[in-house]
Order: C-alpha cells, then sequence, then structure tokens
C-alpha cells in the first residue's frame, strides 16, 4: 500500500467571514502578503509546535512521504539537483535549477537527461565534504534498496536498470551514470515529461554513503539526516562519523518531542538563489503539543510564531473577524481536492447517466458551507487543482451546476429508471452503502449528500467512520464500496499525472491499499482476479490518455492534461468533485514575514522570518 | 501475614501472564489483518512488513510467537529490559521512550494523588462531620460539580482564565525538576489540581458516605463512652476506619491514572504515558499502543497486589482470609 | 437517699425525626446506690438504653431534646460541659454495651483499646498502661492475659470479647458500672460466668451497677432492683422480690408470662399481644392501655403516675391494689392450668 504523501487527513475550517481566497473561485485572487509587520531581518529563531509530526517513514527521505518533511527537506535541509522558488501560486509550482547548474533539457527522444552539477556546495557536519554526483546515485540507490521502503520509489521507475537494481540483479543502476563528479546522465526507458518534478523530489537529493550508508532499514537515516541546505539537525557537528559504529542519534530530533534546526555553517549562500532560499532566521524549533488550542493561544499570544497544523475553526473565525489579527491569517490554495467517488463497477454507477444525475444533483456550495464557507476552498469543478496547470484551465468551466432537473433528466436516460419519471426505481438505487467520516464537517453534510441523492431515486445508508477506517475501507476493493465521501487527494509534485496517475490508473488498482477507488480502467480479467463483479457495459479507461500526456513537455503537457480532465469529467465522470480545499495557517506576532510554499503545501520556511522583540 | 503475602504475589504472577496471553491474543491473534501489516502501521511496504515478521517472529507457530513475546518481555532485547521491541513509527526502540514518559506520568500522578487524597479526605470528613448544614451541601455541590465537569473542560478553562488572561499560571508543558525545581513546580501545578479535582470530588463522596456509615458504628460509641477526646474519637476511631475503602480505591486508581491521564496529559501538553498513547494510536504504532497496555496492565495488577498488602495491614480481619 | 450516685429526675428524651418527634423517654426518675445493682427491664424501643445514652451524653445534640436533671454525686451531667463530661465518662462512670462484635474497635488490638480508655484519663505511659490493661484483663477472668491482650476483637470469642468490654469499663474503677445487654449474644454457661463476673466486681469494687436488660431472667440473677420500662416510662420499680414475687403492673405480669420459669416446665409461654405503641403518636393516658387486658375507663385518659398504689413498692397502674392481686392470682391460675 503506498501511503501517498497526501493522503488527506482532513480539517474543518471555519465559517470566516469573506476572505481572499486564492484558487479558481471566482473573482478570488491569491493573497500573497507577506503577513508582515515590521521590517524583514534576520536572526531570531523560528519556534514552531505541531501535535504530532506525523512523518510516515521516519523522516528518512529515501521513504518519508508527508508533505510537511517535504516542506522541511527543500526549504532548509536536502537540496536537489532541481527544487522550487518556496514561494505561492503557480510561481511556486515552477522547478528551477537548485545544485545542478541550469535547468536539465531532455535529448530530443526525450530519453536522456543530462544534469551539470556546481561544485563547491558541501555537506553539513559531519560528513563536510564536497557534494558529488555520486552522492546522488547512492540516493537513487537507497531508492532502490527494499529494506529503505522508498514510499514513492515508483515514480522513478522508468530510470533504466531500476528494476533489476531492486531486484539485485545488478549491483548499479545502468540508466544512472556519472562521468565525472558534476555530471550525471539519466537514461530512461520512456519519456517522461514530468521527469525533473520527480527528480525534484526528497529521496532524489544527494545522501552521502559514509552516513546514510550505515542505516539499512526503513526510517532509521531519519535520525542522522546529513543535510545540504542552508540548515542542519541540531547536534549535527557534535556527531562522530568516522565508523558506523560511533554515530548516535542526532540530539536535534527526538521524534516524540521536538526537532531544532540550526544554521549548517558550510552553507554557501553563494551556490543558491537567495530568492529562493532567504534563510533568515537563526533557528528554527518545532516542538510537540498535544493541545492543539494550547498552540494557538501560544501562537495568539506570541510565545510561538506558528504551526504547520491546521488551525480549529474557531480560530481562523477568530482571526478572520479581528482587524489586528486578520493580517496573519494566510490562506493558500492547499493543491487538493476533496470529492465524492463512485464504483463504476457495480450497479447503479456502473451507468453513465447516472453518474452524471449525481453530480447536477449534489449541492456543492451547502457541503462548501459546511466545510466553513470560501475560507476553506472554492467549488471544485473539475479533478485536478487550477494551481496544477499554472492558470491554464478555463475558469468558467462547470458541466454540472447544481440542477436538480438536469440530474433528472440524465437519470432518464438511465437503464435504472424504467418508467423515465427521473428517479431511479431499480432496486440497485436502494440501501447503498455510503462511507464517510466520523467528524466535522462530514457530519454536517453527510445529511445533504443522503437528501441529494434522493431527489433521484437514490437511496444512500451512510457508513460514518473515523479516518483511517474509512481509507481503509474504501482502499480495500473486495469490500465493493459503491459510493465514498470521506477521499481527498493532494499533488505529490505540481503534475496532473499526479492525480491521474494514481487515482485512475488501471495498474494502480490493487486489493488492499487501492487509491483508484472509482476502479477506473477496470478489466473483466481483473475483477475476476479481486472476486468482484464486472458490469455488463465495461468500464471506461484512461490508460492511453495518460500515457499520451506523460512524456510531453511544457505547454502541450497542459493542454493534454487539460483536455483529459474534461474528458474524466464528462465521458468517465468517477467522482463528484466539491472543494478544491485552501492551506489555513495562522502567524505569530514575533513573525515578521509569512511566506508560503506552494510546493509543500506548508509555509516557506527558507523564508519566514522573525522579530524577536515582538517574540514573547 | 506471610503466607498471605506469598499467595498475593503466585496469583499476582498468574494474573500477569494472564495479562500477557490476552496481549498476545488481542494484538496478534484476533484480529482479522495481518498482524504484520496492523504492527507496520501507516506504511506497509512489503519490505517493512518482512521486518515486522522476521522481528516478531510473525512467520513461526503461534505458541512459539507467544513464547518470542514473553521471552522478550521477561529478558529484554537490544532496547533494555523488560524488552518492548521497537516501534515501527519512529523506528526507535520502545522501551527507553516509555519509560522517560513513565517517569513524566508519575510526577504528575503522585502530586495529583496527593492533593486529591488531602482534598478528597478533608472535605468528606469536614461534611460528614458537619452534614446537613450549609457547608456540607457546599462541599457535595463542589463535588458533584468535580465530577460532572469534564477534565478537558477544567483544563482549557483554567489555561484560558490563570494563563491566557490572567497571567499568573505558566502555560502548558513540562519541565524537568533537575532542569528547573520552580518552573516543574509551576508547570505541573495546574494539571496536578486538574486531575485531582475529579477523583478529590470522588473520594470527597465517598469518604463522607464511609465517614457517615462509621459515625453510626457502635465502637465510636464506645469510644465517647472511654472518655476518648472528641478529636481523637474522630481521626483515631473514625478517619481510621473509613479510609481503608479510599486507600484501595486510590491505589487502583492511581495505576490506571498511569496510562489514562490522556487528557490531561494532552490539555496541558505534558509528554506522559497517556499522551504517548494517543499519539500511537494516531500513527496506527500498534508496538506502542501494546506496550502501554501490558505496562499499564502490569501497573495495575501490581498496585492491587500492593493494595491488598497494605488492606491486610489496614485491616487485620482481612488477614486471615 | 443521701447514699445515691446517680440520681435521674424527670428525664425526657425526644428526638426529631423527619417522621416527627419521637418521645423516647418521657418524665422518667429513679436513682442507684453505691454498692447497689438497678436491673432496667423492657421491650426494645422501651427507652432503656436510650436513658443511659442521654446521661452518659452520647447522643447528638443536634437532634435530641434531652430535659430533667441527671445528678451524678451531684453534678447534673445533662448541663456539665463536654470537657467534664468526657472526664466523667470511662472514669466516673464505666460503660458495657451490647454485642461486643460492633462495640469494640475492629481494627485496633484489645489493649490497645483499654490502653486508649486509660491515657484519655490519666497520664501514664504506654509500657504501663498496657501492663494494667494485661492486670484488668486477668481481672475479668480472660486466660492468659498477656496473650490475649494483642489480640484483635476478631480473634476472640464472643464471650472473651465481652469480658473485654467489661474491662474496658471496669478499668478506671468507676464509681457506676452501666452494663447494656452484656450478655446477649452469649450461650447460657458464658452468660451466667459473665453475670458472676458482674457480681463479684461489685461486691469487689463496692460500686454500682446498672444492667439493662430485655430478661427478666438476666435481671433476677443479679439485680437488687427492678425498674420495669414500658414506651419511654418507668411502670414498675421494686426490689427484685417485690417485682418477681408480688408483681402489680400488668406489663410486668405479661413479661413474666412470656418468659420460662427455671425448672417449671409445665407453665405456658404466653406471649404479650399486640406491639409497642409509636413514639411519635404515643397512646394517651395510660401507654400501656392499648395491649391491657385489664383496662378500664380512666386508662385512656389519666396518666398514672410511679408511685407506691398499696403494694409496697412503686407501679404505674391505675387498678387498685385489690383489683391488681385478683387478677395476677387469676392469670397464674390459667397459666398453670394447662399443661401443654
Amino acid at each position: 500500500m503506498k501511503s501517498r504523501k497526501r493522503w488527506i487527513i482532513g480539517a474543518a475550517l471555519a465559517s470566516a467571514a469573506a476572505l481572499v481566497v486564492a484558487g479558481c473561485g471566482g473573482d478570488s485572487k491569491s493573497s500573497g502578503d507577506t503577513g508582515s509587520s515590521g521590517t524583514v531581518t534576520k536572526g531570531g529563531t523560528l519556534r514552531l509546535a505541531t501535535t504530532d509530526f506525523g512523518f510516515t517513514n521516519a523522516f528518512d527521505p529515501t521513504g518519508e512521504y508527508l508533505g510537511l518533511a517535504w516542506g522541511y527537506y527543500d526549504n532548509l535541509l536536502t537540496r536537489g539537483l532541481v527544487g522550487y522558488k518556496h514561494r505561492p501560486d503557480a510561481d511556486g509550482n515552477l522547478i528551477v535549477p537548485d545544485l545542478a547548474e541550469a535547468l536539465p533539457e531532455p535529448s530530443a527522444d526525450g530519453l536522456t537527461w543530462t544534469v551539470k552539477m556546481k561544485k563547491g556546495v558541501k555537506f553539513a557536519p559531519p560528513v563536510n565534504r564536497e557534494i558529488t554526483t555520486k552522492d546522488i546515485v547512492f540516493a537513487f540507490e537507497r531508492i532502490g534498496t527494499k529494506s529503505l521502503a522508498a514510499q514513492y520509489g515508483f515514480y522513478f521507475d522508468p530510470i533504466e536498470g531500476m528494476q533489476a537494481f531492486r531486484d539485485g540483479k545488478a549491483k548499479t543502476i545502468s540508466g544512472i551514470t556519472t562521468p565525472d563528479d558534476s555530471t550525471i546522465v539519466f537514461k530512461l526507458t520512456e519519456p517522461t515529461g514530468d521527469f525533473l518534478y520527480r527528480l525534484a523530489m526528497p529521496a532524489a537529493s544527494p545522501m552521502p554513503k559514509e552516513v546514510a550508508g550505515c542505516f539499512t532499514k526503513a526510517g532509521e537515516y531519519g535520525r542522522n539526516l546529513v543535510s545540504s541546505g542552508p540548515y542542519m539537525i541540531a547536534g549535527s557537528d557534535k556527531i562522530d562519523a568516522s565508523s558506523c559504529a560511533k554515530i548516535k542519534p542526532l540530539t536535534g530530533f527526538d521524534p516524540a518531542k521536538n526537532m531544532t534546526f540550526v544554521r549548517n555553517p558550510n552553507y554557501d549562500p553563494a551556490t543558491d538563489n537567495a530568492e529562493d532560499r532567504s534563510a533568515n532566521v537563526d533557528k528554527i524549533t518545532i516542538d510537540i503539543n498535544t493541545n492543539l488550542q494550547d498552540i494557538f493561544d501560544k501562537v495568539e499570544r506570541g510565545e510561538l510564531d506558528g504551526s504547520p497544523d491546521t488551525p480549529p475553526s474557531e480560530v481562523i473565525a477568530k482571526y478572520a473577524q479581528d482587524d489586528t489579527l486578520k493580517k496573519n491569517l494566510h490562506v493558500f490554495s492547499g493543491d487538493r481536492t476533496w470529492y465524492i467517488t463512485m464504483n463504476l463497477s457495480r450497479a447503479p454507477f456502473d451507468d453513465i447517466h447516472v453518474r452524471k444525475a449525481v453530480n447536477f444533483a449534489i449541492d456543492k456550495a451547502s457541503i462548501q458551507q459546511a466545510w466553513g464557507g470560501e475560507t476553506s476552498g472554492a467549488v471544485a469543478k473539475h479533478i485536478v487543482p487550477d494551481a496544477l496547470y499554472n492558470g491554464k484551465f478555463p475558469t468558467d468551466y462547470d458541466p454540472y451546476p447544481f440542477d436538480v432537473e438536469k440530474a433528472k433528466a440524465e437519470m432518464k436516460q438511465s437503464k435504472y429508471d424504467t418508467n423515465q419519471d427521473g428517479v431511479c426505481d431499480a432496486a440497485v438505487c436502494k440501501n447503498l452503502f455510503h462511507i464517510s467520516r466520523n467528524q466535522p464537517p462530514w457530519t454536517k453534510y453527510n445529511p445533504i449528500i443522503a437528501e441529494n441523492l434522493k431527489a433521484i431515486g437514490v437511496d444512500v445508508k451512510t457508513q460514518e467512520l473515523p479516518t483511517g477506517t474509512a481509507y481503509t475501507t474504501i482502499q480495500t476493493v473486495e469490500k465493493n464500496v459503491p459510493i465514498a465521501s470521506n477521499a481527498g487527494w493532494g499533488k505529490d509534485f505540481a503534475d496532473a499525472s499526479t492525480f491521474f496517475g494514481p487515482l485512475f490508473g488501471s495498474a494502480t488498482i490493487i486489493p488492499t491499499g487501492n487509491s483508484n477507488y472509482s476502479l477506473v480502467g477496470l478489466t473483466a480479467a481483473k475483477a475476476k482476479e479481486l472476486k468482484i463483479g464486472f458490469p455488463a457495459g465495461g468500464v471506461p479507461s484512461i490508460d492511453a490518455d495518460t500515457k499520451a500526456c506523460g512524456p510531453l513537455l511544457d505547454q502541450a503537457r497542459l493542454d493534454c492534461w487539460i483536455a483529459l480532465d474534461k474528458k474524466v469529467m464528462e465521458e468517465v465522470v468517477p467522482w463528484v468533485p466539491y472543494l478544491s480545499a485552501n492551506s489555513v495557517e495562522v502567524s505569530g506576532p514575533g513573525m515578521s514575514q509569512y511566506v508560503f510554499d506552494q510546493n509543500s503545501g506548508e509555509m516557506a520556511f527558507a523564508h519566514i522570518a522573525v522579530d524577536p522583540s515582538k517574540q514573547k | 501475614m506471610g503466607r498471605y503475602i506469598i499467595r498475593r504475589l503466585l496469583w499476582s504472577i498468574v494474573v500477569i501472564v494472564a495479562v500477557t496471553l490476552f496481549s498476545f491474543l488481542i494484538f496478534y491473534v484476533l484480529p482479522s489483518t495481518d498482524p504484520a501489516a496492523a504492527f507496520a502501521g501507516k506504511q506497509q511496504t512489503a519490505e517493512l512488513k518482512a521486518e515486522v515478521r522476521k522481528n516478531l517472529g510473525l512467520d513461526k507457530s503461534k505458541p512459539v510467537q507467544y513464547l518470542t513475546f514473553v521471552k522478550t518481555l521477561v529478558v529484554g532485547d537490544k532496547y533494555g529490559w523488560p524488552g518492548f521491541n521497537k516501534s515501527f513509527n519512529t523506528r526507535d526502540g520502545i522501551h527507553d521512550e516509555l519509560f522517560r514518559r513513565l517517569n513524566v506520568t508519575l510526577q504528575l500522578a503522585i502530586g495529583a494523588l496527593v492533593i486529591w487524597l488531602i482534598m478528597g479526605v478533608l472535605i468528606g470528613v469536614l461534611s460528614a462531620l458537619k452534614r446537613r448544614t450549609k457547608w456540607d451541601r457546599a462541599a457535595m455541590g463542589f463535588a458533584l460539580l468535580g465530577i460532572s465537569t469534564p477534565v478537558f473542560f477544567l483544563g482549557l478553562v483554567s489555561l484560558f482564565v490563570f494563563w491566557f488572561k490572567l497571567k499568573i499560571a505558566p502555560g502548558t508543558g513540562f519541565v524537568h525538576f533537575s532542569d528547573n525545581p520552580g518552573q516543574w513546580f509551576t508547570h505541573l501545578l495546574m494539571p496536578w489540581i486538574v486531575l485531582a479535582l475529579l477523583f478529590a470530588a470522588v473520594y470527597a463522596r465517598i469518604v463522607r458516605g464511609s465517614m457517615l456509615e462509621v459515625m453510626g458504628e457502635d465502637y465510636i460509641r464506645t469510644a465517647r463512652a472511654k472518655g476518648v477526646p472528641e478529636r481523637q474519637v474522630i481521626t483515631r476511631h473514625m478517619l481510621r476506619a473509613s479510609i481503608t475503602p479510599v486507600v484501595t480505591l486510590a491505589g487502583i486508581d492511581f495505576a490506571v491514572l498511569l496510562s489514562s491521564a490522556v487528557v490531561t496529559e494532552s490539555v496541558f501538553n505534558i509528554p506522559g504515558m497517556g499522551a504517548y498513547v494517543l499519539q500511537a494510536v494516531n500513527n496506527q504504532d500498534l508496538g506502542v499502543v501494546m506496550a502501554v497496555t501490558v505496562l499499564a496492565a502490569f501497573f495495575v495488577t501490581l498496585a492491587s497486589l500492593l493494595v491488598d498488602i497494605l488492606y491486610a495491614f489496614l485491616d487485620p480481619r482481612v488477614r486471615y482470609t | 437517699m443521701s447514699d445515691a450516685l446517680l440520681e435521674v429526675r424527670d428525664l425526657s428524651v425526644r428526638f426529631d425525626t423527619p417522621d416527627g418527634v419521637v418521645k423516647a423517654v418521657d418524665g422518667l426518675s429513679f436513682t442507684v446506690g453505691r454498692g447497689e445493682s438497678l436491673g432496667v427491664v423492657g421491650e426494645s424501643g422501651s427507652g432503656k438504653s436510650v436513658t443511659f445514652m442521654a446521661i452518659m451524653g452520647l447522643l447528638n445534640r443536634a437532634y435530641t431534646d434531652i430535659e430533667g436533671e441527671v445528678l451524678f454525686k451531684g453534678d447534673d451531667l445533662l448541663t456539665l460541659p463536654q470537657s467534664d463530661l468526657r472526664a466523667i465518662r470511662g472514669e466516673g462512670i464505666g460503660m458495657v454495651f451490647q454485642d461486643p462484635m460492633t462495640s469494640l474497635h475492629p481494627l485496633y488490638r484489645v489493649g490497645a483499646q483499654i490502653v486508649e480508655a486509660i491515657r484519655a484519663h490519666r497520664e501514664v505511659p504506654k509500657t504501663e498502661a498496657w501492663k494494667e490493661a494485661v492486670e484488668i484483663l486477668r481481672l475479668v477472668g480472660i486466660p492468659s492475659p498477656e496473650e490475649r491482650v494483642r489480640s484483635y476483637p476478631h480473634e476472640l470469642s464472643g464471650g472473651m470479647r465481652q469480658r473485654v468490654m467489661i474491662a474496658m469499663g471496669l478499668v478506671l474503677k468507676p464509681d457506676l458500672l452501666i452494663a447494656d445487654e452484656p450478655t446477649t449474644a452469649l450461650d447460657v454457661t458464658v452468660q451466667a460466668q459473665i453475670l458472676d463476673l458482674i457480681e463479684a466486681l461489685k461486691q469487689e469494687l463496692n460500686i454500682g451497677v446498672v444492667l439493662i436488660s430485655h430478661s427478666l431472667g438476666v435481671i433476677a440473677d443479679v439485680c437488687q432492683r427492678v425498674m420495669v420500662m414500658y414506651a419511654g416510662r418507668a411502670v414498675e420499680l421494686g426490689s427484685r422480690d417485690e417485682v418477681f414475687l408480688n408483681p402489680v403492673h400488668p406489663y410486668t405480669w405479661g413479661l413474666l408470662e412470656s418468659i420460662p420459669q427455671g425448672g417449671a416446665q409445665s407453665h405456658r409461654l404466653i406471649p404479650i399481644e399486640g406491639s409497642p405503641p409509636s413514639l411519635i403518636t404515643p397512646p394517651a393516658g395510660c401507654r400501656f392501655h392499648p395491649r391491657c387486658p385489664h383496662r378500664f375507663e380512666p386508662c385512656d385518659v389519666e396518666r398514672p403516675a410511679l408511685a407506691d398504689r398499696g403494694s409496697g413498692h412503686l407501679d404505674a397502674c391505675l387498678m387498685t391494689s385489690e383489683a391488681k392481686a385478683a387478677a395476677w392470682a387469676g392469670r397464674q391460675a390459667r397459666r398453670n392450668a394447662v399443661p401443654a
């Protein structure tokens, strides 16, 4: 089971007053503010707290799949060949060179990527030596080491020889070569248009064999991560790395208590772009505080400067309504979509007219209200969040406005509406299990969904489950869940492939831990294998489309994904997308500059500044 | 007396063996899912599951698994004694963190115990002595309030009032005694009181009821008839007789508290066992949940043993039963 | 009665209860002299125990209203300050309660409980007090008192516990010993031993003894004087012989008829009909009249005072002495008439 980086655990948001909202919501625009109250100065300590780190692989970048961890890595600790600007909006989703001298270009056939690396970039203590392309190669060897549980290693499968290495059939990865210490060449088996996004992932950042090689079990390297970025985990300079046996876990990271980052003495800003990492503060502390309310009380009082956790709805409401606090409320597009998923393999959702009818029947604005109105996000009208299309998706696209008459008109065309009155009258429309969560805002809108569906004769029995159980239920294909509204999806990186691949690819249908809940692309053979039924009319597939878009670059790539998004909405109709959710954070008076990092969906630690005189 | 203790001790060992057996059943046998998957938690790669399997000996037969589990506990593992294996979430041995947190929770629980016993007994005794007066009614009103007010509410309200608004109390968190004794005390004071209040209320009612019962006993009349001063009648005769059930209760409550001060620890951000197990549940870290379960069961067993022995000291009638 | 140790005059005790005021004792007067033993007899609820609890100040004054005078060696116990009263309890008046299982503190060794009594009144070192405790246990006839003194109440037999109670009541050599049903829970042989013991101690220490019992047999064995109580009042008071051989109150007759008399097996046992009256709303006039087979005109209105009505001792029945003699003779004849 792949633990998706952006499996969304979810957050209830406040019904805050009208706010400036990022994303596609009509006339709203991004509030790319600085959250500042004073000039930006260097120095000071950024003090954060979270209820739980929530790491999925104990902070080893080879396997770690938590969005926030990615924020720490590429803002502060690990520099990849390419990276991001750590800025909000579409700009923050653009790839820029980092350790690479310039943005690499693929060969004409799209199969070879040659990257020239900057010289003179050094690892932080205890390694203290220049980073070479060999350290990148070692990172890829770690990705190919099964025991390290690289959770998103599949992104590197197009590299030639990756599979052979993983299976132990080869000692090296044939597709990665290093002509010299500052040149690295990747040979792919198929053109991969988003290859640079993949290279920007933390698992592909350089790792020194002399330390990382000491850790052969999943996650253990997380306690001794060697930095290449502007900061390092505190205590790194106290480590004796002369032999594996002498390496003790860093004092600056206690998974149960806290994490401290300090400046990396070996970091040379000249090798980096100050626009991408301003590295203002001297120190960053993240403490675990089990009381979420308390965290935000401390933020308000200035005892903390912020939290990566989503504030409780009443905190957001307070910040939205209070003039002095308002400037410390930061709302940006979270690049994630919440949706109702329908199971294409079973009646009545094997009939596209039923699925379209459901899309018309659902009152998405009411669901948005249940989430907390516009602060929480915009009503979603298609699959992939707009920021991933670099603002190119037509803003007036709205295939399924809330319209009961249109819903009934669709239902009339369905074979399950035998008397053609726009209301499903087949037995298969009765007593359908609808999986949802047992907490707000879901509990607020589960009745709305049930009520909406009743209008077209679809009668659901809502099962409200805890977050984890709800996911496990819909991820187990055998359970054959007809309809569910507990799920959300966020990007792994700013390319639509991170939606279409895992969510609708036939290859991703697996018995447990499945993320293609709608079973798009299911074949009769696979259905048999999974012990579920297969509808007479078959199930649509978008594998060919995904494959066609995959190798493309730049504008052609965007256009291809946009067309596919529309196709999925109109010809496949696996979902009712209802909310394009925002990321909401608040900062304390001590934070003199807030910047949002669109890529990680968290605050841009690389650009945050504090004013110690306003800290308590 | 010696035989009594030995008998109770043997019985406790039987109970602890049963506890390990039940824990094993609950965590290894009963779940319909693959235990390897359950222990691997959030991140279920085949490799990790293989590591879990190897670590817990899941490829062996169930009895062998059980023996491995018990052996790890009894003999210890590379992370310390008793052995609790590792957390597949933090990739760290559970032992050290567990005992660090136990230490913190002990400090919280002992302080709370002292406060709630003093408060509970004092209020209960006064209330019984002045029964049916305004004082009694006020005290029992307080008790009802204490029993019915949820700890999280009390915790949040007291934080809001004393820290956020009045600024006379330090905020949440925990300071080690060795770092700063003063800070240690001020940081623990509010959690102690909040945690103690519920128990104090319960105990006040118990003590009051017990006192009222004892006050009507013939031997209290005897004591007065002997000319024993009233104060001594209250302390030596009434209180002494009514305190025994309280001691029993307090012992068990204290032991249970070691793993169940979840709310107080969460609200006041105290890195104790309760917060640990909550975190583990959120992270699907079954190894930690199991370790806490076993340790908690052990403490409850130990407490009930100690309480039984103490009871025998407190009440000579028990010794020969 | 110049040698009266205890003189009770017109004692009334009323309890406030949620159901109403209970008139538990109503205008009771009697005396106990030094070296004298008074037996107090009556059914449960007749007020015998309450009377002596009131005398000892063991009733909770918050709910109790006590009137009258209780003179102990000239001091009125009812008006005495708490501290002085405390000094009299135990040392001036010793008390032995019924049911020693519940009257001894279960959590302390019997020796400790005796020592506590000693040290509540005298500043004696603990070791000395313990020695004294051993001696008093020896005195009340407990075998190997050196060991027994360290026993807990539950480790002793009922008879032993009762002896401990008596020892505790006597350890301070009080002038007056009040023994409330000291033998109720005991079997007959032990009962006799205990009664003999009390008698012997009375002789030896020349103290006044009040023996409270519902059993006329016990009273007859020990006491020189007898007071019969009914519903909070004394109905007959006289020497043992007077009361037992020449009873003049129908209630006393009833009591006598309801116990087996030693040796004579042919007697029928005749229970007193009816049940004791409510003390919240007691019957007017003679409180016994609703149950009395001899009641006549004024019994339900006129309250009979306790007085010598021609029998030579005190009683509270309105019948003439002739009528009483006739009635008692008739009852005795009927009783002896039919062998079972």
